[in-house]
Protein backbone atom coordinates (compact mmCIF):
# COMPACT_ATOMS: atom_id res chain seq x y z
CA UNK A 1 0.00 0.00 0.00
CA UNK A 2 1.96 3.20 -1.57
CA UNK A 3 1.76 5.30 -3.96
CA UNK A 4 3.29 4.84 -7.55
CA UNK A 5 5.65 7.32 -8.05
CA UNK A 6 4.13 10.37 -8.80
CA UNK A 7 5.82 13.34 -11.25
CA UNK A 8 4.03 16.52 -10.35
CA UNK A 9 2.04 18.34 -7.81
CA UNK A 10 0.36 21.52 -8.01
CA UNK A 11 -1.61 23.22 -4.82
CA UNK A 12 -3.17 26.20 -7.25
CA UNK A 13 -5.14 29.10 -5.22
CA UNK A 14 -7.95 29.65 -7.58
CA UNK A 15 -10.61 27.74 -9.90
CA UNK A 16 -9.20 29.00 -13.09
CA UNK A 17 -5.32 28.33 -11.86
CA UNK A 18 -6.50 24.81 -11.24
CA UNK A 19 -8.20 24.33 -14.35
CA UNK A 20 -5.02 25.55 -16.24
CA UNK A 21 -2.74 23.11 -14.30
CA UNK A 22 -4.98 20.10 -15.11
CA UNK A 23 -5.15 20.95 -19.00
CA UNK A 24 -1.41 21.62 -18.71
CA UNK A 25 -0.68 18.48 -16.76
CA UNK A 26 -2.00 15.95 -19.63
CA UNK A 27 -4.19 12.37 -19.64
CA UNK A 28 -2.63 11.48 -16.45
CA UNK A 29 -3.24 14.30 -14.18
CA UNK A 30 -6.14 14.25 -11.42
CA UNK A 31 -7.75 16.39 -8.99
CA UNK A 32 -7.34 16.06 -5.25
CA UNK A 33 -9.98 16.76 -3.09
CA UNK A 34 -10.14 15.80 0.72
CA UNK A 35 -8.57 12.07 -0.65
CA UNK A 36 -9.72 9.93 1.36
CA UNK A 37 -10.78 7.74 -1.49
CA UNK A 38 -8.80 8.59 -4.35
CA UNK A 39 -5.48 8.53 -2.11
CA UNK A 40 -6.66 4.67 -1.03
CA UNK A 41 -6.73 4.09 -4.64
CA UNK A 42 -3.53 5.54 -5.17
CA UNK A 43 -1.76 3.57 -2.65
CA UNK A 44 -3.31 0.49 -3.44
CA UNK A 45 -2.33 1.20 -7.10
CA UNK A 46 -5.28 1.48 -8.74
CA UNK A 47 -4.54 4.62 -9.38
CA UNK A 48 -1.23 5.91 -10.59
CA UNK A 49 -1.52 9.56 -11.69
CA UNK A 50 1.01 11.01 -13.29
CA UNK A 51 0.41 14.65 -11.92
CA UNK A 52 -1.97 15.98 -8.79
CA UNK A 53 -3.57 19.25 -8.90
CA UNK A 54 -4.50 19.54 -5.03
CA UNK A 55 -7.54 21.30 -4.88
CA UNK A 56 -7.28 21.70 -1.08
CA UNK A 57 -5.93 25.49 -1.09
CA UNK A 58 -8.62 26.73 -3.17
CA UNK A 59 -10.95 28.95 -0.83
CA UNK A 60 -13.38 29.03 -3.45
CA UNK A 61 -14.68 25.88 -3.74
CA UNK A 62 -15.13 25.82 -0.08
CA UNK A 63 -18.20 26.77 2.59
CA UNK A 64 -22.00 26.95 1.80
CA UNK A 65 -24.34 29.58 1.40
CA UNK A 66 -28.14 30.11 1.82
CA UNK A 67 -30.23 32.40 -0.54
CA UNK A 68 -33.64 32.99 -2.26
CA UNK A 69 -32.72 30.29 -5.14
CA UNK A 70 -31.98 27.57 -2.51
CA UNK A 71 -28.55 26.27 -1.16
CA UNK A 72 -25.38 26.13 -2.33
CA UNK A 73 -22.90 23.76 -1.34
CA UNK A 74 -19.25 24.11 -2.50
CA UNK A 75 -17.40 21.01 -3.28
CA UNK A 76 -14.53 21.40 -1.19
CA UNK A 77 -16.84 21.44 2.04
CA UNK A 78 -15.92 18.87 4.79
CA UNK A 79 -18.47 16.68 6.35
CA UNK A 80 -17.34 17.86 9.67
CA UNK A 81 -18.98 21.47 8.65
CA UNK A 82 -21.94 19.88 6.94
CA UNK A 83 -22.58 18.04 9.95
CA UNK A 84 -22.19 21.24 12.18
CA UNK A 85 -23.87 23.87 10.42
CA UNK A 86 -26.97 25.24 10.97
CA UNK A 87 -27.68 26.30 6.93
CA UNK A 88 -29.04 23.04 6.29
CA UNK A 89 -31.39 22.75 9.25
CA UNK A 90 -35.06 21.24 7.88
CA UNK A 91 -35.56 20.47 4.36
CA UNK A 92 -31.82 19.43 3.54
CA UNK A 93 -30.62 18.13 6.87
CA UNK A 94 -30.54 14.39 5.43
CA UNK A 95 -26.98 16.54 4.05
CA UNK A 96 -25.63 16.53 8.13
CA UNK A 97 -27.46 13.16 9.20
CA UNK A 98 -24.86 11.49 6.36
CA UNK A 99 -22.08 14.17 6.77
CA UNK A 100 -22.34 12.94 10.39
CA UNK A 101 -21.73 9.24 10.03
CA UNK A 102 -19.00 8.97 7.76
CA UNK A 103 -16.24 6.86 8.23
CA UNK A 104 -15.05 8.50 11.68
CA UNK A 105 -13.60 11.88 12.91
CA UNK A 106 -10.56 11.90 10.77
CA UNK A 107 -12.23 11.02 7.81
CA UNK A 108 -14.68 13.66 8.59
CA UNK A 109 -11.84 15.80 8.88
CA UNK A 110 -10.53 15.65 5.75
CA UNK A 111 -13.39 14.38 3.16
CA UNK A 112 -15.57 16.78 1.47
CA UNK A 113 -19.37 16.43 -0.25
CA UNK A 114 -17.87 17.37 -3.84
CA UNK A 115 -14.86 14.38 -3.91
CA UNK A 116 -17.45 11.65 -2.85
CA UNK A 117 -20.03 13.13 -5.56
CA UNK A 118 -17.58 12.73 -8.10
CA UNK A 119 -15.71 9.18 -6.81
CA UNK A 120 -19.16 8.20 -6.72
CA UNK A 121 -18.79 4.76 -4.88
CA UNK A 122 -21.39 2.80 -4.31
CA UNK A 123 -21.53 2.24 -0.81
CA UNK A 124 -21.07 6.07 -0.05
CA UNK A 125 -23.81 8.47 0.93
CA UNK A 126 -23.64 11.94 -0.47
CA UNK A 127 -24.72 10.50 -3.99
CA UNK A 128 -27.97 9.30 -2.73
CA UNK A 129 -28.71 12.13 -0.63
CA UNK A 130 -28.12 14.50 -3.21
CA UNK A 131 -29.98 12.34 -5.76
CA UNK A 132 -33.25 12.30 -3.11
CA UNK A 133 -32.53 16.28 -2.32
CA UNK A 134 -32.46 16.97 -5.67
CA UNK A 135 -29.56 18.46 -6.21
CA UNK A 136 -27.82 20.14 -9.47
CA UNK A 137 -24.25 20.07 -10.14
CA UNK A 138 -22.65 23.13 -12.10
CA UNK A 139 -19.32 21.86 -13.71
CA UNK A 140 -16.61 24.12 -15.47
CA UNK A 141 -13.87 23.86 -17.69
CA UNK A 142 -11.53 26.26 -19.23
CA UNK A 143 -12.56 24.80 -23.12
CA UNK A 144 -16.12 24.48 -22.64
CA UNK A 145 -17.21 27.00 -19.36
CA UNK A 146 -20.08 26.36 -16.91
CA UNK A 147 -22.74 23.80 -17.15
CA UNK A 148 -25.43 22.50 -14.66
CA UNK A 149 -26.16 18.98 -14.69
CA UNK A 150 -28.49 17.22 -12.69
CA UNK A 151 -27.64 14.62 -10.40
CA UNK A 152 -29.62 11.61 -11.87
CA UNK A 153 -27.70 12.39 -15.22
CA UNK A 154 -24.35 13.20 -13.42
CA UNK A 155 -24.57 9.66 -11.01
CA UNK A 156 -24.23 6.86 -14.19
CA UNK A 157 -22.36 3.87 -12.22
CA UNK A 158 -19.71 2.67 -10.05
CA UNK A 159 -17.01 5.37 -9.74
CA UNK A 160 -18.66 6.85 -13.22
CA UNK A 161 -20.00 10.39 -13.62
CA UNK A 162 -20.80 12.85 -16.65
CA UNK A 163 -17.72 14.83 -15.23
CA UNK A 164 -15.44 15.46 -18.43
CA UNK A 165 -11.60 14.58 -17.74
CA UNK A 166 -10.97 18.50 -17.69
CA UNK A 167 -13.80 19.51 -15.71
CA UNK A 168 -14.23 20.59 -12.34
CA UNK A 169 -17.25 20.30 -9.82
CA UNK A 170 -17.54 24.03 -8.87
CA UNK A 171 -21.33 23.98 -7.01
CA UNK A 172 -23.90 21.68 -5.42
CA UNK A 173 -27.05 23.75 -5.78
CA UNK A 174 -30.40 22.78 -3.81
CA UNK A 175 -33.36 24.09 -4.98
CA UNK A 176 -35.25 26.23 -2.63
CA UNK A 177 -37.95 24.68 -0.21
CA UNK A 178 -40.39 26.10 2.67
CA UNK A 179 -38.49 24.71 5.75
CA UNK A 180 -41.78 24.97 7.37
CA UNK A 181 -43.43 22.13 5.90
CA UNK A 182 -40.39 20.00 4.48
CA UNK A 183 -38.04 17.71 6.31
CA UNK A 184 -35.58 15.37 5.36
CA UNK A 185 -33.53 12.52 7.00
CA UNK A 186 -30.79 10.44 6.16
CA UNK A 187 -29.65 6.60 7.90
CA UNK A 188 -27.85 3.84 7.06
CA UNK A 189 -26.33 0.34 8.20
CA UNK A 190 -22.75 -0.85 7.67
CA UNK A 191 -20.90 -3.18 8.31
CA UNK A 192 -19.61 -1.40 11.47
CA UNK A 193 -20.46 1.73 13.11
CA UNK A 194 -20.20 4.76 11.08
CA UNK A 195 -18.78 2.15 8.24
CA UNK A 196 -19.67 1.92 4.40
CA UNK A 197 -23.25 1.42 3.88
CA UNK A 198 -24.75 -1.87 3.02
CA UNK A 199 -27.96 -0.48 2.92
CA UNK A 200 -28.32 4.02 3.21
CA UNK A 201 -32.02 5.06 2.73
CA UNK A 202 -32.64 9.36 2.55
CA UNK A 203 -36.10 10.95 2.52
CA UNK A 204 -37.88 13.86 1.78
CA UNK A 205 -41.18 14.84 2.81
CA UNK A 206 -43.36 17.77 2.12
CA UNK A 207 -46.42 18.36 4.22
CA UNK A 208 -50.00 20.40 4.39
CA UNK A 209 -50.32 22.24 7.84
CA UNK A 210 -52.58 19.47 8.69
CA UNK A 211 -49.59 17.12 8.69
CA UNK A 212 -50.78 15.71 5.05
CA UNK A 213 -47.99 14.96 2.91
CA UNK A 214 -47.85 16.57 -0.27
CA UNK A 215 -44.85 15.27 -2.03
CA UNK A 216 -41.96 12.83 -1.15
CA UNK A 217 -38.74 11.05 -2.20
CA UNK A 218 -36.65 8.21 -1.38
CA UNK A 219 -32.89 7.55 -2.07
CA UNK A 220 -31.54 4.49 -2.24
CA UNK A 221 -27.37 3.83 -1.45
CA UNK A 222 -25.49 0.56 -1.40
CA UNK A 223 -27.37 -0.93 -4.52
CA UNK A 224 -25.79 -0.80 -7.93
CA UNK A 225 -25.25 0.64 -10.68
CA UNK A 226 -25.27 3.83 -8.77
CA UNK A 227 -27.44 5.46 -6.23
CA UNK A 228 -31.49 5.12 -6.96
CA UNK A 229 -34.67 7.37 -6.69
CA UNK A 230 -37.74 5.70 -6.04
CA UNK A 231 -40.70 8.89 -6.53
CA UNK A 232 -43.40 6.00 -6.33
CA UNK A 233 -43.79 6.92 -2.57
CA UNK A 234 -44.82 10.53 -3.71
CA UNK A 235 -48.21 8.83 -4.78
CA UNK A 236 -48.47 6.30 -2.24
CA UNK A 237 -48.11 8.87 0.54
CA UNK A 238 -49.63 12.04 -1.31
CA UNK A 239 -52.82 13.15 0.69
CA UNK A 240 -52.72 10.58 3.19
CA UNK A 241 -51.64 11.66 7.38
CA UNK A 242 -48.09 10.44 8.46
CA UNK A 243 -48.52 7.11 10.27
CA UNK A 244 -46.05 4.22 10.64
CA UNK A 245 -48.68 2.30 8.02
CA UNK A 246 -48.32 4.66 5.26
CA UNK A 247 -44.10 4.78 5.50
CA UNK A 248 -44.22 0.81 5.78
CA UNK A 249 -46.44 0.62 2.90
CA UNK A 250 -44.50 3.33 0.90
CA UNK A 251 -41.10 1.76 2.11
CA UNK A 252 -42.44 -1.78 0.80
CA UNK A 253 -42.87 0.05 -2.26
CA UNK A 254 -39.60 1.33 -2.64
CA UNK A 255 -37.92 -2.50 -1.82
CA UNK A 256 -40.22 -3.90 -4.33
CA UNK A 257 -39.30 -1.40 -7.06
CA UNK A 258 -35.39 -1.66 -6.95
CA UNK A 259 -33.00 -3.92 -7.68
CA UNK A 260 -30.38 -5.15 -5.20
CA UNK A 261 -27.26 -7.44 -5.05
CA UNK A 262 -25.69 -9.48 -3.32
CA UNK A 263 -21.65 -9.26 -2.43
CA UNK A 264 -19.75 -10.60 0.56
CA UNK A 265 -21.48 -7.84 3.10
CA UNK A 266 -25.25 -8.77 2.65
CA UNK A 267 -27.61 -11.08 0.06
CA UNK A 268 -29.57 -9.46 -2.25
CA UNK A 269 -33.12 -10.07 -0.33
CA UNK A 270 -31.36 -8.83 2.80
CA UNK A 271 -30.88 -5.39 1.40
CA UNK A 272 -34.44 -5.42 0.76
CA UNK A 273 -35.42 -6.05 4.27
CA UNK A 274 -33.45 -2.83 5.05
CA UNK A 275 -34.85 -0.81 2.46
CA UNK A 276 -38.14 -2.01 3.99
CA UNK A 277 -37.85 -1.40 7.65
CA UNK A 278 -35.26 2.05 7.44
CA UNK A 279 -37.22 3.36 4.87
CA UNK A 280 -40.02 3.23 6.69
CA UNK A 281 -37.91 4.83 9.81
CA UNK A 282 -36.07 7.55 7.78
CA UNK A 283 -39.58 8.11 6.18
CA UNK A 284 -41.14 9.14 9.78
CA UNK A 285 -38.42 10.98 10.93
CA UNK A 286 -38.74 12.98 8.00
CA UNK A 287 -42.06 13.58 8.56
CA UNK A 288 -41.49 14.48 12.10
CA UNK A 289 -38.98 17.15 10.92
CA UNK A 290 -41.13 18.55 8.49
CA UNK A 291 -43.87 18.70 11.36
CA UNK A 292 -41.51 20.49 13.52
CA UNK A 293 -41.74 17.81 15.87
CA UNK B 1 9.41 13.62 -9.02
CA UNK B 2 10.99 15.89 -5.95
CA UNK B 3 10.39 19.12 -3.93
CA UNK B 4 11.27 21.10 -1.24
CA UNK B 5 8.58 21.39 1.46
CA UNK B 6 8.91 23.20 5.17
CA UNK B 7 6.98 21.54 7.50
CA UNK B 8 5.67 23.25 11.10
CA UNK B 9 6.07 20.26 13.41
CA UNK B 10 5.81 21.11 17.08
CA UNK B 11 6.41 24.72 16.36
CA UNK B 12 9.96 23.65 14.88
CA UNK B 13 10.17 24.01 11.18
CA UNK B 14 11.48 21.10 9.35
CA UNK B 15 13.01 21.85 5.62
CA UNK B 16 12.83 19.24 3.11
CA UNK B 17 13.39 17.34 -0.51
CA UNK B 18 11.33 14.86 -0.59
CA UNK B 19 9.60 12.21 -3.29
CA UNK B 20 5.97 13.94 -3.81
CA UNK B 21 4.60 10.07 -3.14
CA UNK B 22 6.01 10.23 0.37
CA UNK B 23 3.35 9.71 2.62
CA UNK B 24 2.95 12.50 5.69
CA UNK B 25 3.33 9.73 8.35
CA UNK B 26 6.66 8.78 6.93
CA UNK B 27 7.94 12.40 6.27
CA UNK B 28 7.02 12.60 10.58
CA UNK B 29 8.50 9.73 11.33
CA UNK B 30 11.77 9.38 8.96
CA UNK B 31 12.37 13.41 7.88
CA UNK B 32 11.70 14.64 11.22
CA UNK B 33 13.31 11.52 13.91
CA UNK B 34 9.35 12.08 15.58
CA UNK B 35 8.81 8.36 15.72
CA UNK B 36 6.12 8.39 18.44
CA UNK B 37 3.55 8.81 15.58
CA UNK B 38 3.27 5.12 14.08
CA UNK B 39 2.20 2.98 11.75
CA UNK B 40 -0.26 0.12 12.78
CA UNK B 41 -1.62 -1.15 9.22
CA UNK B 42 -0.32 -1.19 5.86
CA UNK B 43 -0.43 2.55 5.77
CA UNK B 44 -4.70 1.53 4.74
CA UNK B 45 -5.83 4.33 6.85
CA UNK B 46 -7.43 2.10 8.99
CA UNK B 47 -5.87 1.77 12.55
CA UNK B 48 -5.61 5.24 12.77
CA UNK B 49 -2.50 5.03 14.77
CA UNK B 50 -0.94 7.76 13.06
CA UNK B 51 -2.93 10.43 13.84
CA UNK B 52 -1.82 13.79 14.11
CA UNK B 53 -3.00 17.70 14.08
CA UNK B 54 -2.58 19.57 10.68
CA UNK B 55 -3.45 23.20 11.62
CA UNK B 56 -5.37 21.77 14.30
CA UNK B 57 -7.42 19.12 12.99
CA UNK B 58 -7.14 15.31 13.81
CA UNK B 59 -6.12 13.37 10.22
CA UNK B 60 -4.48 9.98 9.67
CA UNK B 61 -1.13 11.13 8.27
CA UNK B 62 -1.31 8.24 6.18
CA UNK B 63 -4.02 9.42 4.05
CA UNK B 64 -1.89 12.61 2.88
CA UNK B 65 1.55 13.50 1.14
CA UNK B 66 4.00 15.17 2.78
CA UNK B 67 3.88 17.82 0.10
CA UNK B 68 0.22 18.56 0.86
CA UNK B 69 1.60 19.78 4.39
CA UNK B 70 4.21 22.41 2.75
CA UNK B 71 3.55 25.70 4.67
CA UNK B 72 1.45 23.48 7.57
CA UNK B 73 1.55 23.61 11.16
CA UNK B 74 1.58 20.07 12.86
CA UNK B 75 1.08 18.79 15.72
CA UNK B 76 2.45 15.24 17.13
CA UNK B 77 2.49 13.35 20.22
CA UNK B 78 5.92 14.73 21.02
CA UNK B 79 4.22 18.06 20.91
CA UNK B 80 1.47 17.38 23.70
CA UNK B 81 2.99 18.16 26.81
CA UNK B 82 4.34 21.81 28.03
CA UNK B 83 8.00 21.94 29.10
CA UNK B 84 7.72 19.28 32.13
CA UNK B 85 3.90 18.88 32.15
CA UNK B 86 2.53 16.38 30.49
CA UNK B 87 -1.02 16.87 29.12
CA UNK B 88 -4.47 16.42 30.69
CA UNK B 89 -5.10 13.79 28.52
CA UNK B 90 -1.94 12.06 29.19
CA UNK B 91 -1.75 12.17 32.59
CA UNK B 92 -5.20 10.63 32.91
CA UNK B 93 -4.56 7.97 30.35
CA UNK B 94 -1.69 7.14 32.82
CA UNK B 95 -3.68 7.23 35.93
CA UNK B 96 -6.36 5.38 34.18
CA UNK B 97 -4.83 2.49 32.62
CA UNK B 98 -5.80 3.61 29.55
CA UNK B 99 -3.37 1.63 27.12
CA UNK B 100 -1.42 -1.64 27.69
CA UNK B 101 1.25 -2.27 24.97
CA UNK B 102 0.72 1.63 23.93
CA UNK B 103 1.14 1.45 19.85
CA UNK B 104 -1.93 2.42 19.27
CA UNK B 105 -1.99 5.95 22.02
CA UNK B 106 0.03 8.52 20.17
CA UNK B 107 -2.80 8.42 17.36
CA UNK B 108 -5.76 8.08 19.97
CA UNK B 109 -4.73 10.46 22.32
CA UNK B 110 -4.39 13.34 19.02
CA UNK B 111 -7.39 12.34 18.45
CA UNK B 112 -8.74 12.58 21.44
CA UNK B 113 -7.18 16.44 21.59
CA UNK B 114 -9.16 17.59 18.75
CA UNK B 115 -12.26 15.79 19.67
CA UNK B 116 -12.35 17.93 23.64
CA UNK B 117 -11.56 20.71 21.80
CA UNK B 118 -14.38 20.80 19.84
CA UNK B 119 -17.00 19.19 21.89
CA UNK B 120 -17.44 20.88 25.35
CA UNK B 121 -19.26 18.14 27.64
CA UNK B 122 -18.95 14.75 25.75
CA UNK B 123 -21.57 11.69 26.83
CA UNK B 124 -19.81 8.44 27.25
CA UNK B 125 -21.61 7.14 23.60
CA UNK B 126 -19.68 10.35 22.13
CA UNK B 127 -16.42 9.53 23.43
CA UNK B 128 -17.22 6.15 22.07
CA UNK B 129 -18.22 6.70 18.53
CA UNK B 130 -15.44 9.77 18.52
CA UNK B 131 -12.74 6.78 18.63
CA UNK B 132 -14.19 4.73 15.41
CA UNK B 133 -11.33 5.85 13.67
CA UNK B 134 -8.91 4.46 16.43
CA UNK B 135 -8.24 0.79 16.84
CA UNK B 136 -6.90 -0.67 20.20
CA UNK B 137 -6.70 -4.50 20.29
CA UNK B 138 -5.67 -4.45 23.91
CA UNK B 139 -7.67 -2.55 26.30
CA UNK B 140 -11.39 -3.20 24.87
CA UNK B 141 -11.19 0.46 25.32
CA UNK B 142 -13.32 1.16 28.41
CA UNK B 143 -10.40 2.51 30.07
CA UNK B 144 -9.82 4.70 26.93
CA UNK B 145 -13.14 6.10 27.68
CA UNK B 146 -12.94 6.67 31.18
CA UNK B 147 -9.64 8.67 30.50
CA UNK B 148 -11.13 10.83 28.02
CA UNK B 149 -13.91 11.58 30.01
CA UNK B 150 -12.38 11.99 33.35
CA UNK B 151 -9.96 14.38 31.34
CA UNK B 152 -13.29 16.14 30.28
CA UNK B 153 -14.50 16.52 33.86
CA UNK B 154 -11.61 17.83 35.19
CA UNK B 155 -11.03 21.18 32.59
CA UNK B 156 -14.96 22.01 33.96
CA UNK B 157 -13.02 21.67 37.73
CA UNK B 158 -14.96 18.60 38.55
CA UNK B 159 -13.59 15.62 40.09
CA UNK B 160 -13.84 12.44 37.72
CA UNK B 161 -14.63 9.26 38.85
CA UNK B 162 -11.68 7.60 40.25
CA UNK B 163 -10.14 4.43 38.63
CA UNK B 164 -10.76 1.43 40.35
CA UNK B 165 -7.12 0.92 40.51
CA UNK B 166 -7.25 4.22 43.62
CA UNK B 167 -10.06 3.00 45.04
CA UNK B 168 -9.82 -0.48 46.25
CA UNK B 169 -12.51 -1.73 43.66
CA UNK B 170 -9.53 -3.18 40.99
CA UNK B 171 -10.00 -7.18 41.13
Amino acid sequence: MYPAPIEAYFAPKTIEEALRHRVDAGDDAVFIAGGMSLMQAMKARLMAPRALVDLNEVEELSGLARGPRGVTVRPLTRYRELARTTALRGALQAIGDAAATVGDRQVRNAGTIGGSLCWNYVASCMPNVCLCLDATLVLTSLAGGERAVPIDEFLIGPLETALGDDELLIEIKFPPSSDRGTGSAYRKIGATVDGLPIVGIAALIEVDEAGICMDARIGVGGVLPTAQRFDGVSALLRGRPGTDAAFAEAARAAADAIETQTDHLASAHYRKVLIRTLGRDVLAEAHARAMGW
Amino acid sequence: MNRTITVTVNGEAYERTVPIRLLLVDFIRDACGLTGTHIGCSYEGRCGACTVLIEGRALKSCMKLAVQADGKQITTIEGLRQGDKLHRLQETFRRYHALQCGFCTSGILMNAVDFLNENINPSEEDVRRALVGNLCRCTGYSHIVEAILAASAMRHGLKPVPPPAETGDAP
